[in-house]
């Protein structure tokens, strides 16, 4: 590594006998090779920083040229944030190809989740869809049933809107006690992004509804075929059809070339790689409606078509993934709130357990089935803490407690789960997942 | 170009405000071409629980059988009972209301349409929408035969689909949520002394985690490791038809006696042996050559 870190400037600085035609072509060669952790042809290395870099001396990354333009087409983070990744967890799923990864929520700021990094959820991988080649097709109790190119698509009167996208199984591991080791993996199937496409109602104002109408089945193109089928009132609310997210295209993980967004519900029922629409009068039952994202109740009943993701929060820092390493004295506690209902009202975090609260302040810009950003300043004194965050929503409700959940849902329901939840905080500053009774 | 029904949306937008045109401009825009009868019926693959959508056709318990023995049996299992992880076709009735619920087809579904509508669209999970229609049929057939709704010489067709009601159909209701209720108490909500932690997780954390900046970049999956994960690992995780499983270090031990040529040419050109059935490259034909050398590569090198 370190022999590799001094080639380029040796290079550049060196008065040998080399052309520089040839000395070019070396120094492009090492670039090529830039990428990832790579980069320590450029002096990046992720390294402890070392005292030669400190004050009052001048860091080595200032005594030398950087890359210049388009060393990255595509720029990547640095690769001190090579950390900051998707995970999974092998054993919830027999293979990766029908499974989930989750969003490294720790070290996300704000409301916006990098594309890049929003969790996974595929049920037959990720289908290597032709944009040119794909069609949305609409059809079914319509006038015109209709065949549209992505290009068609985008001609229709574009809108963006913020929302988060939760799988509603996220912390479904956590029914019948802690299980999990951060907050990657009990509230990691969520993200938030700007999304950009064409409002539902106008595509079906275009084919014309029957007005017997009142279900639509939304199918994707990967293998497995995903659907689901939607009630009429959202579709016609304000469901999504969406061909960008952040600002650029669907990211192949998220659906490319174009998915649903149904906003504040389940992300399951925001079929990815969107090929088909069909407009019917009763819903259809399918797979992923019955065998799964149905909630088994302790009476043996099952709940069908549980759309909405509830009121809910987290802290992400302090975490297991972001200890109180600094000793004791003042710490930013931040986290996410959101509720598939509507805005965010109010987050109150507890340092006790829950004996007490005190309002936190929102710190990000407040819309409604997003993800909203909390904060509140702990002077930490060095004793151990059991930390909660509650979030309230803009109808009055307020996230319930695991003992609240449990006595009407009893353990067995899988899906949303919105229990507070809480981190035990230790006297050296480690945190650990756990529940109280 | 002149467009009167454009002017007549207009016209109306003007009378009646925008709701009216929604609701009366189908066409309005006319993006994209009307999509053919023959479209349609290749892509319009759904059943409902009425049997609307169901092709003409039919498959008995019997054929279901040979057909569910070769295709369905390497991850189902013969009777249902599911390997590995994979789902559990058949038992568990009586479980709901247990502290391990085991939802099956006979358990817990509700409708034999999502079945024939799954097993299409879908499955073998390696050849989605391989099926033809009769074979369908027959497979339906014989998951109810596995699940005992079914008599051994029972023949599924269109015309008795919707006689078969699934026992749990019934045990499906609507959402009722908003159904759990908190207050916004801020001070004295429960008595301190109550508390206990019940369960706990700590994180086994590589030290470098619990410093304020990263260290190290984690070293990327060698191509083989990410292969492996992402295509040999849905049979060489469980041991699923035959296949030898990752880290079975007598297995491999085996097969290699034999030569790393002729493993990687046996994964690259599919082979039938004694236990079992390597499909050529998995079953995945993008995989390059190099690839399949370098998954085997990783396969067989003995797990830490």
């Amino acid at each position: 590594m370190k022999d590799n870190k001094q080639k380029p400037r040796e290079l550049l600085n060196s008065k040998a006998t080399v052309t520089p035609m040839a000395r070019r072509q070396v120094l492009l060669g090492g670039l090529g090779l830039m990428g990832g952790a790579a980069a320590g042809a450029l002096g990046l290395t992720p390294a402890l920083s070392a005292a030669s870099n400190l004050p009052p001396n001048i860091p080595e990354w200032t005594r030398v040229l950087g890359p210049g333009v388009l060393t990255n087409p595509y720029g990547q983070p640095s690769p001190f944030e090579a950390n900051v990744q998707r995970r999974t967890v092998d054993w919830l799923t027999p293979d990766r190809i029908a499974s989930i990864s989750f969003t490294p929520l720790a070290d996300l700021k704000g409301i916006i989740t990098p594309s890049g990094l929003v969790f996974e959820r595929y049920h037959a991988g990720i289908p290597a869809v032709d944009p040119h080649q794909h069609r949305l097709m609409i059809h079914g109790m319509v006038d015109r049933p209709i065949s549209l190119t992505m290009s068609d698509l985008m001609r229709f009167p574009s809108t963006s809107r913020i929302a988060f996208l939760e799988c509603p199984a996220n912390g479904g591991m956590e029914w019948r006690g802690a299980q999990m080791d951060g907050v990657q993996f009990t509230h990691g199937m969520l993200a938030c992004c700007e999304w950009t496409g064409v409002l539902l109602s106008t595509l079906l104002a275009e084919v014309g509804v029957n007005k017997k109408a009142s279900w639509i089945l939304a199918e994707g193109a990967d293998g497995a075929h995903m659907s689901r089928s939607i009630p009429m009132s959202k579709a016609m609310d304000d469901a999504l059809i969406v061909y960008a997210q952040n600002g650029e295209a669907l990211r192949p993980e998220q659906g490319y070339p174009v998915r649903l967004i149904n906003p504040g519900w389940e992300g399951n029922t925001c079929v990815k790689w969107l090929r088909r629409l069909e407009v019917g009068d009763q819903p259809w039952y399918q797979r992923e409606e019955t065998s799964k994202y149905t909630d088994l109740m302790p009476d043996g009943k099952s709940r069908e078509f549980t759309f909405v993701q509830e009121c809910n929060s987290v802290i992400t820092s302090p975490s297991p993934e972001k200890p109180l390493n600094q000793g004791k004295g003042k710490y930013w506690v931040e986290g996410l709130a959101w509720s598939g209902r509507g805005k965010i009202k109010h987050v109150d975090v507890s340092y006790d357990g829950g004996v007490s609260f005190r309002e936190a302040k929102i710190t990000s810009i407040v819309l409604p089935s997003a993800l909203t950003r909390f904060g509140i300043e702990l002077d930490w004194d060095g004793s151990p803490l059991l930390l909660q965050s509650r979030a309230v929503d803009e109808t009055g409700y307020v996230q319930p407690t695991y003992q609240q959940l449990r006595d009407v849902r009893g353990t067995n329901s899988i899906y949303h789960k919105n229990a507070i939840h809480t981190w035990k905080v230790f006297a050296t500053g480690e945190v650990a997942n756990v529940q109280l009774s | 170009m002149f467009n009167s029904r454009k002017l007549f949306g207009a016209l109306l937008l003007m009378l009646c405000g925008a709701e009216v045109l929604a609701d009366t401009s189908s066409g309005y825009y006319g993006y994209g071409k009307l999509a053919t009868e023959a479209e349609i019926a290749g892509w319009d693959i759904d059943i409902r629980a009425d049997g609307q959508g169901l092709p003409a056709g039919g498959g008995s318990v019997a054929d279901g059988e040979v057909i569910y023995e070769e295709k369905c049996a390497e991850c189902h299992g013969s009777f249902g009972e599911g390997v590995g992880q994979f789902p559990v076709l058949a038992g568990g009735e009586g479980s709901l209301t247990s502290q391990r619920p085991l939802k099956t087809v006979g358990s817990y579904w509700a409708h034999t349409s999502t079945l024939w509508d799954y097993i299409r669209r879908t499955m073998p999970f390696m050849q989605p929408e391989s099926l033809k229609a009769d074979e369908v049929y027959a497979l339906v057939a014989y998951v109810l035969y596995l699940n005992d709704l079914v008599d051994d010489d029972f023949v599924l067709t269109r015309d008795n689909f919707t006689d078969i009601q699934l026992p749990n159909q019934q045990n499906f209701g609507p959402d009722p949520r908003p159904d759990v209720h908190n207050s916004r108490c801020m001070e004295n909500c429960k008595n301190a002394a109550d508390i206990q932690i019940v369960s706990i997780v700590r994180r086994e954390a590589p030290a470098s985690d619990l410093l304020a900046t990263t260290t190290e970049a984690p070293k990327p999956p060698a191509a083989g490791e990410k292969i492996y994960n992402q295509y040999c690992v849905i049979c060489h995780k469980a041991g699923v038809a035959g296949a030898p499983k990752k880290g079975d270090t007598n297995e491999w031990a085996t097969r290699r006696l034999a030569g790393i040529d002729q493993l990687n040419e046996h994964a690259i050109k599919g082979y039938v042996g004694k236990s079992g059935v390597m499909p050529a490259k998995g079953g995945f034909s993008q995989l390059s050559d190099e690839e399949v050398r370098q998954a085997v590569q990783f396969l067989v090198e003995p797990s830490e």
